[in-house]
């Protein structure tokens, strides 16, 4: 049964999608091998600005993910007490706020005239350059909505570093930093390599936060397909879309499948 | 000379104090046991001179320099630990040759010492197996030798056989007293078995509850335990409460002569030291079970009250189940309020 939903609800629409902008009618209404959707998207500025600010967005917010995360991760596994309670139930609360909230409270926040602007200029002091409407926007929106399910990952990948092979690496010489580098990152980066396929897949698709956040033009692939296929009426373009951010998010895939495959491998 | 002096050292957990005022010097190339039960204090103690712990209080120097308070990295220490804990991504040479990285020795060196150090846990040529490709004997012997190739002041082994079949753990215990003795390393070695204490140690510390019950060497420890405590934690012992009365210990028909002042009283006697005699009358106690070893047997018995006494015999064939005999130690302690207060 779960192999026939998958089949149904996964496979066939990816097949469907991509036979669909490859194998169509010409203008004579026979079928054949017909590229031009995706001459068009990888020829038009517009859509490659698109798909270059996607993948900018990806880097940067995958970069930050990690470079927030891993602190984040390795204090809640090192450290005992009541205070990492509290830093895991922080570090976990973007979960449970829906991306619309979030937007909006990004908005009243660090938007224009938000509680930041009206703090400085209470203050006396110049307004910030809102983030807003601009590249950065999503970003931040996004980073903040990723943070829990990467710091759970790194956190499960850390589990499997014990404390005794950490102990016995101080034990030989080594000081924080060596025991980070050669005994924890080795170990981690299995954990990275699923942490950041998981971080990627959820920006090809996300719509949300780049949808209320981001700027008007370029915008991210998600609410590109959406307005293309809504507001433009081009099913067909929106399709190919599609089909090429699922081939950004294969290749990510195959390192999670990788990486699942190597852990099970003694 | 004291290469290691731990002197007064306690630590509390919360409201629990592990390791209570603790003292010790060890001498050089001397491997002492610190023995006890669960919680009696002994991992935490080692792990205090390994720099694991911090001491709540108390002192800790290695050849007269201070390290109470310095980080495991500056020690000149080396841990074993019972898991073994080696770097599962590494091999067995990277896994040596970890520690004589981080001190900057040239390559040539490294290699060397690493198969040096293999040669001597009998491991020579294992250096570019990966530590899952070993048994649980070879990954000990591999934690040793990369303890072995810092050349540690002192050797600190936490429990390093806890994971191992007996038969192992018999033959690695010759193994790790041989290389101690060829390198006459200064170690500390934590253990509940007392067996590996009374095989291994050239001192035993008996801990209990954060304290030192008995330090002395393993003999003594065996045939001349200074507390109840002791007494039963080492060996079997049997160890009958009764009433000292005009030079005479009773208890439910089983006398002994015992010269100490009138009261009750602990009596303390090994089942190789209380001999049977069958008896034709009631007797002292009667045989409860016989087992027998083969080279030896062992009565369970019985006195009139219900207490249960244990004797080793050489002719276990002798006695049988429901049989009266008679008792006769030929070697007793006796303890008063946790002293001793007889001994012959």
């Amino acid at each position: 049964m779960p192999v026939v939903l998958v089949i149904w609800m996964v496979v066939w629409p990816i097949i469907s999608a991509i036979v669909r902008t490859i194998w169509r009618p010409d203008a004579s209404g026979a079928y054949g091998f017909n590229l031009d959707t995706y001459i068009f998207f990888f020829t038009d500025r517009y859509s490659l600005d698109n798909l270059s600010l996607t993948l900018w967005t990806t880097g940067i917010c995958a970069i930050l993910l990690l470079v927030i995360c891993l602190p984040i991760a390795l204090y809640l596994r090192f450290s005992a007490g009541r205070l990492p309670a509290y830093v895991q139930g922080l570090a976990i609360f973007p979960m449970f706020v829906p991306s619309i909230i979030l937007s909006y409270a990004f908005i009243r926040v660090l938007g224009p005239n938000g509680m930041v602007d009206l703090i400085l200029n209470a203050a006396g002091l110049p307004k910030i350059r809102t983030p807003y409407l601009t590249p950065w926007g999503p970003v931040i929106g996004l980073v903040w909505d990723n943070i829990p399910l990467t710091v759970l990952i790194l956190l499960a990948g850390l589990g499997a570093v014990t404390n005794q092979s950490v102990e016995a690496a101080r034990d030989v010489g080594a000081g924080p930093i060596r025991v980070f580098w050669d005994i924890i990152l080795p170990r981690l980066g299995n954990s990275i390599l699923v942490a950041l396929s998981f971080t990627v897949l959820g920006l090809f698709s996300a719509f949300t936060l780049p949808y209320v956040l981001g700027p008007a033009a370029p915008e991210m692939m998600g609410p590109f397909m959406q307005r293309t296929f809504r507001d433009l009426y081009d099913p067909l373009n929106a399709t190919t879309q599609a089909v090429i951010a699922f081939g950004f998010c294969l290749v990510f895939g195959l390192f999670y499948v990788r990486s699942v495959a190597k852990n099970r491998t003694p | 000379m004291s290469v290691l002096e731990i002197t007064d050292v306690s630590k509390i957990f919360g409201a629990v104090r592990a390791v209570d005022s603790f003292s010790l010097n060890v001498a050089d190339g001397e491997l002492v046991c610190l023995l006890g039960p669960s919680g009696s204090g002994k991992s935490t103690l080692l792990r205090m001179v390994g720099g694991f712990e911090r001491p709540s209080s108390g002192r800790i120097t290695i050849d007269g320099e201070e390290i109470t308070h310095l980080p495991p990295e500056k020690r000149p220490t080396g841990m074993v630990f019972q898991s073994h804990a080696l770097w599962t991504h590494m091999n067995v040479f990277k896994n040596l040759a970890f520690g004589l990285k981080l001190r900057r020795l040239p390559a040539g060196e490294i290699k060397d010492k690493v198969e040096a150090v293999l040669e001597l846990v009998g491991l020579a040529g294992y250096g570019t197996r990966m530590t899952h490709q070993l048994s649980g004997g070879q990954q000990q012997r591999v934690a040793l030798a990369r303890s072995l190739v810092l050349e540690p002041k002192i050797l600190l082994l936490d429990e390093p056989f806890a994971s191992l079949d007996q038969h192992l753990r018999e033959r690695l215990r010759e193994e790790v007293r041989d290389i101690q003795q060829r390198l006459r390393i200064t170690t500390l070695f934590v253990t509940h078995g007392q067996d590996e204490a009374l095989a291994l140690a050239d001192r035993i510390v008996v801990m209990r509850d954060g304290k030192t019950e008995q330090a002395d060497r393993p003999d003594v420890v065996y045939r001349e335990p200074r507390t109840p405590f002791v007494a039963g934690f080492i060996g079997t012992m049997n160890l009958v409460e009764g009433i000292v009365s005009n030079g005479v210990f009773t208890r439910s028909g089983f006398s002994v002569p015992l010269a100490a002042a009138d009261g009750p009283a602990t009596l303390a006697v090994r089942p190789e030291a209380l001999e049977l005699t069958p008896s034709a009358s009631a007797g002292q106690a009667k045989v409860h079970r016989v087992t027998d070893f083969g080279t030896h047997g062992l009565v369970d018995l019985e006195l009139p009250d219900g207490a249960r006494l244990k004797a080793m015999v050489g002719h276990p064939q002798m006695f049988s189940n429901g049989q009266s005999v008679d008792l006769k130690p030929t070697a007793i302690a006796a303890y008063r309020d946790n002293a001793l207060i007889h001994r012959s």
